[in-house]
Parts: structure tokens; C-alpha cells; sequence
């Protein structure tokens, strides 16, 4: 059962458009390989199938990219983000939610939840006694969802952007894995979601993390679940998208507010879009 | 900005010099602990240490304890980069001075984002 | 004689050996199960664990391979026996050292052996743990063995 030519070429063509990855002719057996799981996992009944089917489904593409991509995610990637916020995010938040100490955190495209549980650290780090705080984490995909409720990672996921006292302080060897503290798990829910569809109901959020997950979808898809997201986000409240991602030029309720060379998105408000501020 | 990479592994020195070199450090090797404490008295005076924790003659942990036991050491920064991966050798490195720990296997994005972390590179360059 | 319940799991040592190959011989070649390979072993790299946890890991390579594999970890072209040693030595050191951690401890790691040939274990150890592999199409194998008292009841 073997991959077909035409096959090979969408697949290959694809993964280069989205990643800049390269497949050349004599790995189509690793491609196979990589996607036959995943073929099997949607119902279907062999790879050329699944990959017909990728062509219809996006949240299939995305698998499908992800799995031909081994990229190992890191801890507080970027680092940048993670300091704004600590040093910005935080005290602001800390100062405008006395009345509640609550704060709610959305990782929306959670992967294997090290963006998750790099925020929590942070939280359990600064968060002054009496406050809590909630993170959820959100992926379209149940395998990474599961993956981030065991709250278990490799060595070499674990090399990756960890501050060595960190990896101490908050994680204990479990075979040959890594796994995080159950105070910090306790801080992290899962929860299915894929940001294409319209949006279960969701409480409002005071930062969303909306990070490498947008270069994803066409351009009308991006601008609605901006939209859409605007509305989940507290006026005073916080968006990040990846650090090479913008919203220049799109028509999107939100304001830019460079923060220590991290783009920061705050919420515009109606009258403020209106005057076109 | 200078690096030392210490380990009794030629082929682990090569790989390492590779990645430090191609962020613009300069590099020195030594096989063992007390190669590197020699190396280091005679000079150049690196702004890193690359530390492996097994090696004949000195190891790394005994390496990293007699540096940060040298008050005019006190200002190179020591990260290891080992198998030994159990929770308390983590923690005994950390506690006898290690900066910073690396774990074997890694990849050179690991290394760069240790070095990033510690302030000696930014930007992909050394700082 | 029963197996006692702490020994490596294979998925683990596979998983290990995965990662060392991905971080060191890169990711575009997988290590992929195979079937085991009848030719010659042409190099052996082999370290040993010694205190709570005693045995060794090895990797045996096939006709070509470790030339291949070192070529791809040290980026290189031409081989000279010990750059093979060298690389391989390593490749097992870490292993070896990653296998270390999943056991009981404290134990040391030994300092990586090479062979232009097969390694031959001794009556008091077991082979408790094989992965037959291919990477790039060209055979390998992990092993993990474990020390055995002579006490008259292995099984």
C-alpha cells in the first residue's frame, strides 16, 4: 500500500507552501509513514485517501502539516512575550482586578501545551496570595489535547527554552519523561475548539495567547476569528499573535500597542472604531 | 566572546565548536576538568564554559565546584551539557554553581536558546 | 529465574534512540523496525552501568552504516576509523546515559567501547531488550543487557 505520485506531489507541494519544509522525490515512504497514523485516525481508509481528504478539510491539513513538520515546540517561546507579560500584562491586570483576584488566561491553539505551562509557571511565580488564575488550552486536535492533560514531555522537549531551575522547581522524572507539578496542572483545563467554527460559549478572557496559528488560515478566516476573539477579551484585557505575525492592513477591532518590541493587541472598542482611532 | 567546551568526547567537542562558531564565538577545547582549569589559567579567558559531566582525570561537577570556588572565576558563566539527566544530579549541579544545564541529546536550537537565556547571545549573535 | 519488573522497556530505549538520532544524525531519516539483519556486524559500540542498575547498551551497525551515521554527525566527508569510532562512541554514550536515567540509581556510566566487530557478552549477562532497525536503509540494532546471578534457576 503505497503512496501515490500525485499524492506525493500535493503533499510535498503543501508542507513547502506552509513550511518551507522540502520533500524530494525517495521520501515518499516517510511520508507515508508520518500520515498513515493520522489516516488512520480520521477513518480513512489509506493514505491517498487521507490525503484527498486533507484537500476538503482544513483541520485535517493542519494535522497533517504538523506531523510532516517534527517541530519541537519550546518554552516561553520568543521569551519576549513571556516578559512583557510578567513586567507589563500582570501588574496592570493585578491592579484592575482587585475586586475578583481572578485572572483568565486563553492558550488558543494550545499545541503540547508548553505555552500553556510556560503561563502558569509565570502565574504561580507572581501571582500575590489570595489570587488565582485559570488557564484554558485549546487545540482542534484531541491527540494534543491529551498530550497537554498528561502534562508529559521528552528530554529533548524539555532542552527547549527551560531555565534549568525551572525544569527542577516545577517538573520529576517519570520514565524516561518529564512531568509537570499538579499545582500547575491543576491551573491548565483542555479543551477541543477549532477556531474556524463559530465559538462555544466562553467566559471572558484578560490575555489571550493567539500565537503561530493564524499563518494557517486565508485571510477572510483570519479577520473573523479576530473578530470573533475581540468579543471573548476584556476591555482592558490583552491579545498576542506570534512574534512575526501582524495585523497590519487587515480590517480587525483591534489596536496596536508595541510593548519592548512585542506587539501587543488591545481591544478597540466600537466608538473607538468608528473615529477610526 | 569566548567559549571552552569541555568533554572527553571528540566527536561531542566537534558538534558543539560547530554551533558555538557559527553564533561568532570564539573556541578552545579540553578533555577533562583539569585540562580546562590549566587552559583557563594560561588564558583565554572564556565567557562560557561547555561542561560535560563524565570525563577521566576531573569531572565536570568537580570542575564546576573548583571554579566557583575561585572568586576571580566568579564572572564565567558554567552550563552543562550531559547525560545525566536524573532530577537530583540537576539539582546538585545547580546547587554546586552550574548556570545553566543541558541535557544529551539536544539540538543546536537547545544550545542557542540556553545561550539566549543566559544573556551571552541575542538576536542570534553574541551579545 | 523472573525478569524483575525495573528493566528498559523497548518503546523507551526506541524512543531514546530516536531522540539521539534526530538531535545528532538529523531528522529526514528516521530509525525505522526492521527485520533482523543476517550480515556481519561490522562495528560495535557498547557502554556498561554499574551500581544499583548493572548492564550495558549497544549498538551494532552493518556493513557501511557507522561510516554513514558519522558521516552525517560530524558533517564530513571521509572517515577515518576512529572519526567512526568517535561518533559512535558517543552516539552511545548517550544512549547508554539516557537508559541510565530509567533505572534505579545511582549508577555509573562506563566510558564508551568500540569494535570492528560483533561484541561477545559473557554467560552472566542477558539480553533483555533488542530493537532490529534501519536508518537510511542500512542495518542496526540496540540492545540492552542486563547482569544475571548464576544461581542454577534462569529460566
Amino acid at each position: 500500500m503505497s503512496l501515490s505520485p500525485a499524492s506525493f506531489d500535493y503533499v510535498a507541494a503543501l508542507v513547502r507552501r506552509e513550511t518551507a519544509v522540502i520533500y524530494d522525490a525517495g521520501k515518499e515512504y516517510l511520508v507515508e509513514a508520518r500520515l498513515l497514523p493520522l489516516a488512520r485516525e480520521a477513518g480513512e481508509v489509506d493514505v491517498d485517501a487521507y490525503v484527498l481528504r486533507i484537500q476538503r478539510d482544513l483541520v485535517e491539513a493542519r494535522k497533517a502539516i504538523d506531523a510532516l513538520t517534527i517541530n519541537e515546540t519550546s518554552w516561553f517561546r520568543d521569551n519576549a512575550p513571556y516578559q512583557v507579560f510578567t513586567d507589563v500584562m500582570l501588574p496592570a491586570l493585578l491592579e484592575a482586578r482587585g475586586a475578583a483576584r481572578h485572572l483568565r488566561i486563553w492558550s488558543a491553539a494550545c499545541s503540547s501545551g508548553q505555552e500553556a505551562y510556560s503561563l502558569a509557571m509565570l502565574l504561580h511565580e507572581s501571582l500575590p496570595s489570595g489570587w488565582s488564575a485559570e488557564i484554558l488550552a485549546t487545540d482542534v486536535s484531541t491527540t494534543m489535547l491529551e498530550r497537554v492533560a498528561a502534562g508529559r514531555y521528552g528530554q529533548v522537549e524539555m532542552n527547549r527554552g527551560m531555565p534549568a531551575t525551572r525544569l527542577v522547581r516545577w517538573f520529576t522524572r517519570v520514565g524516561s519523561n518529564w512531568e509537570i507539578a499538579p499545582e500547575l496542572r491543576a491551573m491548565v483545563r483542555t479543551r477541543h475548539l477549532n477556531l474556524a467554527a463559530p465559538f462555544p460559549p466562553l467566559p471572558t478572557f484578560d490575555i489571550v495567547f493567539l500565537r503561530n496559528v493564524l499563518i494557517y488560515f486565508e485571510m477572510d478566516v483570519k479577520c473573523d476569528i479576530l473578530r470573533r476573539t475581540r468579543d471573548l477579551v476584556a476591555p482592558d484585557g490583552f491579545l498576542l499573535l506570534g512574534s512575526s505575525e501582524t495585523t497590519l492592513d487587515m480590517d480587525v477591532p483591534w489596536h496596536r500597542e508595541p510593548i519592548d518590541r512585542v506587539q501587543v493587541l488591545r481591544p478597540l472598542t466600537p466608538a473607538a472604531a468608528l473615529t477610526g482611532a | 566572546m569566548h567559549a571552552l567546551i569541555i568533554d572527553d568526547s571528540r566527536a561531542m567537542r566537534m558538534i558543539l565548536r560547530r554551533i558555538v562558531t557559527d553564533l561568532g564565538f570564539s573556541c578552545s577545547e579540553a578533555g577533562n576538568g583539569e585540562e580546562a582549569l590549566a587552559q583557563i589559567a594560561i588564558g583565554p579567558r572564556p565567557d562560557i564554559c561547555l561542561i560535560d559531566w563524565n570525563m577521566p582525570v576531573m569531572d565536570g561537577y568537580t570542575f564546576v565546584t573548583r571554579v566557583r570556588s575561585e572568586a576571580d572565576l566568579r564572572d564565567i558563566t558554567l552550563m552543562m551539557v550531559t547525560t545525566e539527566s536524573e532530577h537530583g544530579q540537576i539539582v546538585r549541579a545547580l546547587a554546586a554553581g552550574a548556570h545553566e544545564y543541558v541535557i544529551k541529546p539536544f539540538t543546536p536550537d537547545a544550545i542557542v536558546e540556553k545561550l539566549t537565556l543566559l544573556g551571552l547571545v541575542r538576536d542570534g549573535v553574541p551579545a | 529465574m523472573s525478569l524483575t519488573y525495573d528493566e528498559p522497556q523497548l518503546a523507551d530505549v526506541l524512543a531514546l534512540a530516536e531522540e539521539v538520532w534526530r538531535s545528532f544524525v538529523g531528522d529526514d531519516e528516521p530509525l525505522l523496525p526492521a527485520e533482523p539483519d543476517p550480515g556481519i556486524v561490522a562495528y560495535a559500540a557498547t557502554v556498561t552501568i554499574a551500581g544499583a542498575w548493572n548492564g550495558a547498551v549497544t549498538l551494532e551497525f552493518g556493513d557501511g552504516t557507522a561510516e554513514a551515521v558519522s558521516a552525517r554527525m560530524l558533517g564530513s566527508g571521509s572517515m577515518t576509523e576512529a572519526d567512526v569510532a568517535d561518533a559512535v562512541g558517543e552516539l552511545v554514550n548517550m544512549v547508554g546515559g539516557n537508559v541510565k536515567s530509567l533505572m534505579p540509581g545511582p549508577s555509573a556510566l562506563s566510558l564508551p567501547v568500540v569494535s570492528a566487530g560483533r561484541v561477545a557478552h559473557s554467560n552472566d549477562t542477558t539480553e533483555i531488550c533488542r530493537c532490529d532497525l534501519r536508518w537510511a536503509g542500512l542495518p542496526m540494532a540496540v540492545s540492552v543487557h542486563a547482569h544475571r546471578r548464576q544461581d542454577g534457576h534462569q529460566s
